[in-house]
């Protein structure tokens, strides 16, 4: 079999774990907390799309516009109601906070949407596009990978442009000093929790036609989302995107040259030796902690 | 004086059978309703609540005590243990999980209080010797038997395997090794996959690398749909795909025609099997839940009305142990027994069957016995 | 008068199982009640006294779980005790390799990197052959010195026993140089070391000391339940119970995590048992067949892990320094 197969293939799925870490980078970077509700946001990403995609009859891509603003007023309305009251409590609790919610989210969930797997099937959810030399692409993973890079070049332009996006920076940087400047931190806060949402929100939904819809289907992204973080540097949005295609080329070709149910420790460990050797990350800022 | 004492309290004695009938018989449920399982764990919930509706139109009263254990073995255990003991139950229906079954099936003979396990697939439970403990359905071995030797006048030389590391997932596969070098089966792969990951296609394809003639696999409900997505992706299309119970069984695996399309499956049940009520219990099942029966519901289902029946005759633990070792019945899974053999003890020798999806539709293929449609083979798309 | 109530309290653990009497359903949550007090007060060594809030204490737990049960299936005749000394030696060994990656690391690193380790181990165990894989491990029948294992009340007193020493070890911890020394690495790590403290000594000697109780906890358990998998015993669930115990009771008290299991254990199961639904119908405050008595019927047993997440929240938002740390307030 090609190299190459293994190693496109990685890419792909690759972009959709980096969307899911980026917004939990954001929220690390801006918030300092760990979110541990993010996989469930995912989830509900996914629940927008499936029912956009069976009661509105609107392609999941497409539907990505109505998810995002969504997603994004209600992860602002969650940190004002909630993350916000504890963000200067110690770490810990925090976590305790999020994974609390998670638990209320995903079980909600079940009540509402019972645990029957939900399965959204599109014209071309196992349709590929085949290449020379044996090689073949996932049509949706593709498209969604494309959807990823958009995502991410707008949210670079957006932090690095927009008047809000330098507060955010700054935010992240010294939430002290940015309060001084006269940023409302609270705001930001708010604000970087909202996009946080929306991005894992939209990982969900371009998930959603390749994979399963089901209320604890965000647990499996929640690790790989931290691992994706702390590879790219807590905070580092590039870095999340980066980090997010190294691992899904990582699983994709430990499985393929070593072993399939050894793919997620070979993941951990090397999450590990960049915690050891590198602890800022690849892309993040030093002393980060 | 004497004489009429003892025609009194003959009369008393005489009248208590009767007395006693018209208090409802108190059965114990242990079910996955939360956690990992839950979603199985509603199919047994649809069976167990359709089994007391029947069971009360024939006039059998039933308190019955349901409890969640979330898949967790200790939770599994304080459940047993309080319907043991506080709540008085004379019989217990449950767990769904092999892992909670084993914990509790080891402490039954404690107890007394006989344990009808009606989907648990793990062999262990009903080979420990346990007095108390009977199985309904057929054990993790059964499946790659019956479905090797659906395809075996086919004549097949090479099999490669990709399952879940699960539980079941592993127990399934080393049967089914065990089963292929029988056949003198060549292996050609194996891929034992963590649950829940999007992207399967590297495994599978090292699997279409080795160009087997069976592929063989073994995952839970949502798990299936995405392997045979990706597997229709890529492009790999042997003789035969097998898919081991759990997630091949699926009606929303069957809704998906053009990747399930002609997949092989192993099943407790079917509803078009000719078993006593089978159809019967189909039709209403989809009628009242508007989905079509898992082979998890129609086991509980037999498994709830076997327990109340009994008790409902016997109304003690210990007549009701005995009633369920000696006693035959027949219904929707056919003539059940729980006997001893081959190393079983109170094991139901259930013979499973094989369905195959045609146009959208499982239809049951093998044994001939029950069936009315073939085989299809080889595999197309 | 601290004597006094303390020796109350002593007194009625050891006789507890003899005024329940015959009720192993009621001794069996008493069981997990004091596994979660010592487990939670065994992490508060570390988590709370030292201020490193490990993720994967399941890692300690699920070892000496799966080292006593691993011994005991190749031979029966070994001392149950033998087997749970040796999983100290390994969980020691893995708390030695945890140390010497992830004490480098402070703050979000340090929590995330012990989940990384505890995931290896999980993953791990549940991939080798040895260790019984995603199948679990059963065990049949043990006994030590003519002890019926069968029985709930010796792994009662096992886990009281293990509780007591873990409060000993906490209370000598908190008035000893070592407990000074782990309080002025929580407060200020730098400057700690900067007072010539040596950080990665002491915090490995928290980690030791945790993990090695956590341990034996997951021997006794792993004898109690007699049947053992990655998801009862290694899973993130389990690390994140015990956190939960020892911050609802209050984190870095000695009390904290035994007031926090005394609550949280009996809660899950009065909402896993239904028990809330059951005593609202027997009071008569919900008809058992209005639609609020067959909604609570039908659907608490669904939705008990969902009031469990509410009660979190509830509790991390209105009781951050835990019940104990409410008390310390209204003093």
């Amino acid at each position: 079999m090609s190299f190459l197969q293994p190693l496109l293939s990685g890419i792909l799925t690759g972009g959709v774990y980096a969307l899911a870490g980026m917004g939990m980078s954001l929220v690390f970077g801006v918030m300092n907390i760990s979110n541990f509700a993010h996989g469930d946001l995912m989830m509900l990403g996914m629940y927008m799309a499936f029912f956009a995609f069976t009661l509105l009859h609107i392609d999941p891509y497409v539907s990505l516009v109505l998810i995002i603003p969504t997603a994004f007023l209600f992860g602002f309305m969650v940190e004002k109601l909630f993350i916000n009251r504890v963000i200067h409590h110690p770490h810990q609790n925090q976590i305790l906070l999020t994974i609390g919610l998670g638990l209320i989210m995903s079980n909600t969930a079940l009540l509402a949407f019972t645990s029957d797997p939900k399965i959204l099937t599109t014209t071309y959810s196992s349709s590929a596009f085949n290449l020379p030399g044996g090689i073949s692409l996932s049509v949706p993973l593709l498209i969604s990978f494309l959807i990823t890079g958009v995502t991410i070049a707008i949210l670079y332009l957006f932090l690095a442009k927009s008047r809000t996006g330098m507060a955010l920076r700054a935010t992240s940087q010294n939430r002290e000093a940015a309060q001084l400047m006269g940023i409302n931190v609270a705001k930001m806060s708010a604000i970087a929790f909202g996009i946080g949402t929306a991005l894992a929100a939209t990982a969900g939904a371009l998930i959603a036609p390749t994979y399963y819809i089901h209320p604890l289907a965000g647990h499996s992204f929640l690790l790989k989302a931290f691992t994706i973080c702390v590879l790219g540097g807590l905070g580092s949005v590039v870095g999340a995107g980066v980090g997010g295609i190294i691992i899904g080329v990582v699983e994709a070709m430990s499985s393929t040259y070593w072993s399939t149910d050894w793919k997620d420790v070979i993941v951990f460990v090397l999450f590990l030796a960049v915690l050891l050797f590198r602890p800022q990350g690849l892309f993040g800022k030093k002393g980060g902690e | 004086m004497k004489k009429k004492f003892v025609s009194i309290v003959t009369a008393v004695l005489l009248a208590f059978p009767l007395l006693a009938k018209a208090a409802p018989v108190k059965i114990g449920f242990i079910n996955s309703i939360t956690g990992k399982e839950a979603q199985i764990g509603e199919n047994l919930t649809n069976g167990v609540t359709m089994a007391i509706e029947d069971l009360k139109a024939k006039g059998i009263q039933v308190e019955l005590v349901k409890e969640d254990d979330g898949g967790d073995p200790k939770n599994a255990l304080a459940a047993y243990e309080k319907l043991a003991t506080r709540d008085g139950v004379i019989g217990v229906v449950g767990p769904y999980t092999s892992g909670c079954a084993n914990v509790v099936a080891s402490r039954a003979d404690q107890y007394q209080v006989p344990l009808l396990v009606p989907a648990a697939a793990k062999e262990e439970i009903t080979m420990k010797g346990y007095k108390n403990v009977f199985r309904l359905n057929a054990p993790a071995n059964v499946y790659s038997m019956v479905l090797m030797d659906a395809v075996k006048a086919f004549h097949p030389k090479t099999i490669a395997y990709v399952y879940a590391a699960t539980d079941f997932g592993v127990s399934t596969v080393k049967t089914a090794q065990d089963n292929a070098l029988k056949m003198g089966l060549k292996e050609v792969a194996n891929e034992k996959y963590q649950q829940g990951q999007p992207d399967y296609r590297p495994s599978l394809y090292k699997v279409k690398a080795a160009n087997p003639d069976l592929v063989f696999l073994v995952s839970y409900d949502a798990d299936a749909i995405l392997l045979m997505r990706q597997a229709k992706e890529i492009g790999l299309t042997p003789k035969a795909f097998l898919g081991a119970g759990a997630g091949y069984t699926t009606a929303q695996f069957a809704q998906q025609t053009e990747i399930s399309n002609l997949v092989v499956s192993a099943t407790q049940w079917t509803d078009d099997v000719n078993w006593a009520g089978a159809s019967d219990f189909g039709r209403r099942y989809k009628a009242k839940y508007s989905k079509e029966p898992s082979y998890h519901a129609a086991c509980a289902y037999e498994a709830m009305r076997i327990m109340v029946e009994t008790a409902s005759k016997t109304r003690s633990a210990a007549k009701l142990r005995a009633a369920l070792k000696s006693g035959s019945w027949n219904g929707i899974l056919g003539p059940v027994k729980f006997a001893d053999y081959g190393g079983f003890t109170n094991q139901n020798n259930h013979p499973m069957l094989v369905q195959q999806i045609q146009n959208g539709k499982y239809e049951t293929v093998y044994p001939s016995t029950f069936s009315k449609k073939r085989l299809i083979f080889p595999f197309t798309r | 008068m601290k004597k006094i109530a303390l020796s109350v309290i002593a007194a009625t653990a050891v006789a507890l199982p003899i005024f329940i009497g015959e009720n192993p359903y009621l001794i069996g949550i008493m069981i997990s009640v004091l596994m979660m007090a010592a487990l939670s007060s065994a992490w508060n060594i570390l988590g709370g006294y030292a201020g490193q809030y490990s993720f994967g204490h399941a890692a300690y737990f699920g070892t000496g779980a799966y080292s006593t049960l691993i011994l005991l299936t190749l031979n029966n005749s070994l001392n149950p005790l033998f087997c749970m000394a040796m999983g100290i030696i390994v969980a020691s060994i893995i708390a030695l390799i945890t140390g010497s990656i992830v004490f480098r690391l402070r703050g979000h690193y340090f929590g995330l990197a012990s989940i990384a380790v505890a995931e290896i181990v999980r993953l791990s165990v549940l991939n080798l052959e040895f260790t019984g894989g995603a199948q679990g491990i059963l065990l049949s029948d043990v006994s030590l010195w003519g002890i019926d294992l069968n029985s709930k009340n010796p792994f009662y007193y096992g886990m009281l026993l293990v509780l007591v020493v873990t409060l000993s070890i906490s209370q000598y911890l908190r008035t000893s140089k070592t407990g000074y020394y782990l309080q002025a690495i929580r407060e200020d790590q730098d400057a700690a070391a900067s007072l010539g403290i040596n950080l990665a000594f002491y915090k490995n000697k928290a980690l030791l000391i945790s993990a090695a109780l956590t341990s034996i906890l997951g021997s006794l358990y792993g004898l109690y339940i007699r049947f053992i998998d990655t998801s009862a015993v290694l899973d993130l669930r389990l690390s994140i119970e015990i956190i939960l115990t020892a911050i609802i009771g209050g984190v870095g008290t000695m009390w904290g995590p035994v007031v926090g299991a005394l609550l949280l254990v009996p809660l899950a199961e009065m909402l896993r048992s239904n028990l809330l639904g059951d005593v609202l119908v027997k009071a008569g405050l919900v008809s058992e067949t209005s639609g609020i008595g067959v909604f609570l019927k039908e659907n608490l047993a669904h939705a008990h892990v969902l009031v469990y997440g509410i009660i979190t929240v509830l509790c991390i938002l209105y009781l951050p320094k835990g019940i104990l740390g409410l008390f310390r307030r209204v003093k």
